[in-house]
């Protein structure tokens, strides 16, 4: 049964919530919700999982984003409650009625909803009954017409056969119908999680081929998938469904790296004792050690042009009055023109050039797809303020939430957090991770350029036993930055290695560790799996996800599979996850900055360096409007 | 006697040359001329006045889960209604606070008081207000005060260095919110703790490079330990409790700060 369904407004204030039903919620679903989905632009997505010590709810939820309200249902998970959405949009439209701004208590709502809820059980009833009428017949087609036929109308979705395509609100059919995996309910999801997110996304857009594709491909191939591996968990099973719709070109398994146990020559890989070519060394030493300031630390100075030349939305209150005129003449104009509400069909063009737009500026499909459903959603049924076109509408709202996404939800201010490690007496570890040649090694040295410059004593780590000449490069940049260096040369296991380093760090006071690691593709499992006890022993201080700008739809693959296999490897309780993001190699896309959103919504954490150059100063913030400007010209 | 009658003479000649040169203008640039002067003095003084009335913006900011809605709703109504979740957008209103509502005192000046969404996602929101406000009301959750120190003081930090709050000398009230509860903290401990945290703050803000600095100004004299003293705008502290609506000493500092 349905555990609450609460009404309040996008201030905050909450106007009605269900008397009858008067079980406390464990924990605080409703905050999560609105932290980690609502304010983070997945408001397109369906439901959303919480879970709570002793307790494992589902939340739907819906806007009316005319008067700023939102109404959210929350059920057990166990329970696949069908009547949800149907009971939430008919709560919408008869509290829309009574709502006044004035009034800050509607109890006479109870009655009202009371029977709302009744109708609504009483329709899912009907409906599961038609379904479970409808099964015996024998061809899947007839049977998709017979219990279309038997609907009452308004929003089902037949999965089976013929699809009929519908605006996703109707999830119920499809729950009712669908016999495992698909189905939102069985999704396992931390809070955290961003994965099942997509999937259900993917899932419940407007299109429905995804669904009708996998369970096709599931019926002919029998459960061979595109990744080629046994349906591990629901999680995976519903990602390689979703690659195997979207991305029909299938990716065949890495093959495992091969040690060679033959272990070539083990002694010409070690080059710990090799001769240092003495000549140019004190020479290289005074002229690497002070290249000028790091771009970290200059201002960027962009220009401030009008954001959209059209866009006429008074957004002071310097002139009321001319406002006022504006509002009454305009609303007179548009009661001549006789659109007042936004609705979807209004929408639909505009959102689909702006994300053809984000496409173009590289970001990642199903991203640009996720944003333009979050706006989408939150403009629904707004009305047009004066003078504005829908276009310029739909770019404020999407300029809007952008600016959202990439702002960082927390500081990231590195400089205090180490000055906070320092009165603890450790040192503040830094990992690196990435896949091969992002330039983790490159932009490892240039962190810690920039914080020798702000008097932070650094120690690196050579970590990446694997690549041949990754230590010495490491050896040259420390030699260069006078910094000391702790490498234990090759084929050694890195957790040791960095473990060790950060007890020579504690012993010779190095205010920051900076562990380089190897490169490792995230399909890789044995290599994903070394990396996670490299984490899980040493419990960094900070993990930095190494990606550069160049990436298009594989940084979304990337990021959530590190996260993923960082949370499923982990040993403890508390699962150590991306904390930031680096990003490398700006300085060789011109305008095609959609990398960094792509890497920022799916990670959730924020963008902490970027590299943007080759020497110890190319590092820089990110600068959040820039970006957005960039995006969306 | 003689130099009056000199200027009397003097001055109607000028009147009447005056008049000669007015009247040769022809008369659709004279109009003009009269109509643009007058828009000219319409305009200035209209700016005139909008500068001069004081602005009546009592903001409300904090970190989220402090508190701030339904302290807003307090000030507003005199109860916190059902209760609150999340901001996801400012909540505003002109209004008489509720208690003076109450006595009647005569005609009291309505306050605009805003109350500005807590998460840091939503930060942006409070630069809009910032330059407009006329005082400035720090929410602090007095229950979880320890574990959200470290964001709380850099919120405070970064209001307190912003270029509005100290030009405007902007005074801030320090609201310890939820002391209703048994486990909440005392407004020394709070402000004493504040105070430390910021001193760490103006260490390491401080030590970095120049164009580093995020913020505009830098707080506190050099060589002390920071104190809420040394701000150029006046700080205070106060304890209140949103939920049962206790909110004097707030609203005594809004009045005090808010001219009528």
């Amino acid at each position: 049964m349905l555990e609450q369904l609460l009404i309040f407004t996008r201030g905050g204030l909450i106007l009605w919530t269900c008397k009858e039903i008067g079980n406390a919620l464990k924990g605080s679903p409703i905050d999560t919700l609105i932290r980690s989905c609502l304010l983070e632009e997945r408001s397109g997505a369906v439901s959303f999982n919480y879970d709570a010590p002793g307790a494992a709810y589902t939340l739907k939820w819906t806007f009316h984003n005319d008067l700023g309200l939102v109404f959210v249902a929350v059920y057990q998970r166990i329970l696949h409650l069908l009547y949800v959405d149907d009971l939430l949009s008919m709560v919408k439209q008869s509290f829309s009625e009574i709502y006044d701004p004035k009034r800050m208590s509607y109890d006479d709502f109870d009655e009202t909803f009371r029977q709302l809820r009744i109708e609504a059980e009483a329709r899912a009833e009907e409906l599961r009954k038609t379904k479970q009428v409808g099964k015996p017949v024998s061809s899947v087609k007839k049977q998709g017409q017979v219990s279309k036929a038997g609907l009452e109308g308004g929003n089902k979705r037949v999965s089976e056969g013929g699809s009929k395509k519908d605006d996703g609100d109707g999830n119920k059919a499809k729950v009712s119908t669908l016999t495992n995996g698909h189905s939102n309910g069985n999704h396992q999801m931390e809070d955290d999680s961003q994965e099942t997110d997509l999937a259900n996304g993917k899932e419940n857009t407007s299109c429905n081929v995804a669904v009708d594709l996998s369970k096709l491909q599931k019926l002919r191939s029998k459960g061979v998938r595109g990744r080629g591996g046994v349906r591990k968990t629901d999680s995976i099973g519903n990602k390689s469904s979703k690659v195997a719709a979207a991305e029909p070109a299938k990716k065949a398994t890495k093959k495992n790296r091969v040690w060679d146990d033959a272990a070539p020559k083990q002694s010409k890989l070690d080059f710990t004792d090799s001769v240092d070519d003495n000549g140019n060394n004190d020479h290289v030493d005074i002229v690497a050690a002070d290249q000028g300031e790091s771009m970290m630390d200059k201002e960027e100075v962009f220009s401030s042009d009008s954001e959209s030349e059209d866009d006429d939305e008074p957004g002071s209150d310097e002139k009321p009055a001319e406002a006022k005129k504006k509002g009454w003449f305009s609303s007179v104009f548009q009661s001549i023109t006789g659109k007042a509400n936004l609705e979807k069909t209004d929408l639909g063009p505009a959102l689909k050039a702006l994300k053809e737009r984000l496409m173009t500026k590289n970001v990642a499909e199903e991203i640009a797809e996720k944003l333009c459903e979050s706006v989408e959603a939150s403009l629904e049924g707004k009305k047009l303020s004066s003078f504005t076109r829908i276009s310029s509408t739909v770019q404020a709202a999407m300029e809007d939430a952008l600016v959202r996404i990439l702002t960082p939800r927390r500081s990231i201010d590195i400089l205090r957090d180490v000055h906070a490690a320092k009165e603890q007496r450790k040192p503040y570890v830094v990992v690196f991770v990435g896949v091969n040649g992002v330039g983790k090694s490159t932009n490892l040295a240039k962190v810690a350029y920039w914080l020798q410059q702000h008097k932070v004593s650094v120690m690196m780590a050579a970590c990446d036993t694997f690549r041949s000449g990754a230590v010495e490069q490491l050896r040259t940049h420390a030699r260069r930055l006078q910094i000391p260096i702790f490498e234990k040369g090759y084929e050694k296991d890195p957790a040791v290695v960095a473990k060790e380093a950060i007890q020579e760090a504690t012993r010779n006071g190095s205010d920051v560790v900076l562990v380089d690691t190897a490169g490792r593709m995230q399909d890789n499992e044995p290599l994903m799996r070394a990396l996670s006890k490299l984490i899980n022993l040493n419990q960094p201080d900070l993990v930095l996800f190494v990606g550069e700008a160049l990436v298009g739809n594989d940084a979304v693959d990337q990021l959530s599979k590190f996260n993923q296999k960082l949370s499923d490897l982990s040993t403890s309780g508390n699962p150590r996850l991306i904390d930031g993001i680096l990003l490398t190699k700006f300085d060789t896309i011109d305008d095609k900055v959609g990398a960094a959103l792509s890497m920022v919504y799916i990670s959730g954490s924020p963008v902490m360096f970027v590299g943007c150059g080759q020497s110890y100063t190319d590092l820089k913030k990110l600068n959040v409007k820039a970006i957005v400007k960039t995006l969306l010209k | 006697m003689d130099n009056l009658e000199d200027m009397k003479i003097v001055a109607e000649q000028w009147w009447k040359q005056g008049i000669e040169f007015v009247q040769q203008i022809p008369p659709p640039q004279l109009y003009t001329a009269i109509g643009v002067l007058l828009l000219a003095t319409i305009w200035l003084l209209s700016i005139r006045l909008f500068r001069r009335t004081k602005s009546n913006t009592v903001l409300l900011c904090g970190l989220s889960g402090s508190g701030k809605t339904t302290l807003f709703f307090q000030l507003r109504d005199g109860s916190s209604h059902q209760g609150a979740v999340t901001s996801m957008e400012p909540n505003e209103g002109t209004f008489v606070l509720h208690n003076e509502n109450n006595t009647k005192k005569g005609k009291i000046k309505p306050i605009h008081l805003v109350d500005v969404p807590g998460h840091s996602r939503l930060r942006s929101k409070l630069e809009e207000y910032l330059p407009r406000a006329a005082v400035v009301v720090f929410v602090v959750d007095a229950l979880e005060f320890l574990p959200n120190i470290r964001a709380a003081s850099e919120y405070l930090y970064d209001i307190l260095t912003n270029a509005s709050v100290v030009k405007n000398k902007i005074p801030v009230l320090l609201c310890c919110n939820k002391t209703d509860k048994v486990t909440a903290h005392t407004k020394e401990f709070i402000r004493k703790q504040m105070e430390k945290e910021i001193e760490k703050l103006r260490v390491s803000r401080s030590a970095i490079s120049t164009a580093d600095i995020a913020n505009d100004f830098t707080l506190g004299i050099e060589g002390e330990v920071f104190s809420f003293s040394h701000c150029q705008n006046k700080v205070t502290v106060a304890e209140a409790s949103g939920l049962t609506g206790e909110t004097d000493q707030v609203q005594e500092f809004i009045r005090e700060h808010v001219k009528p």
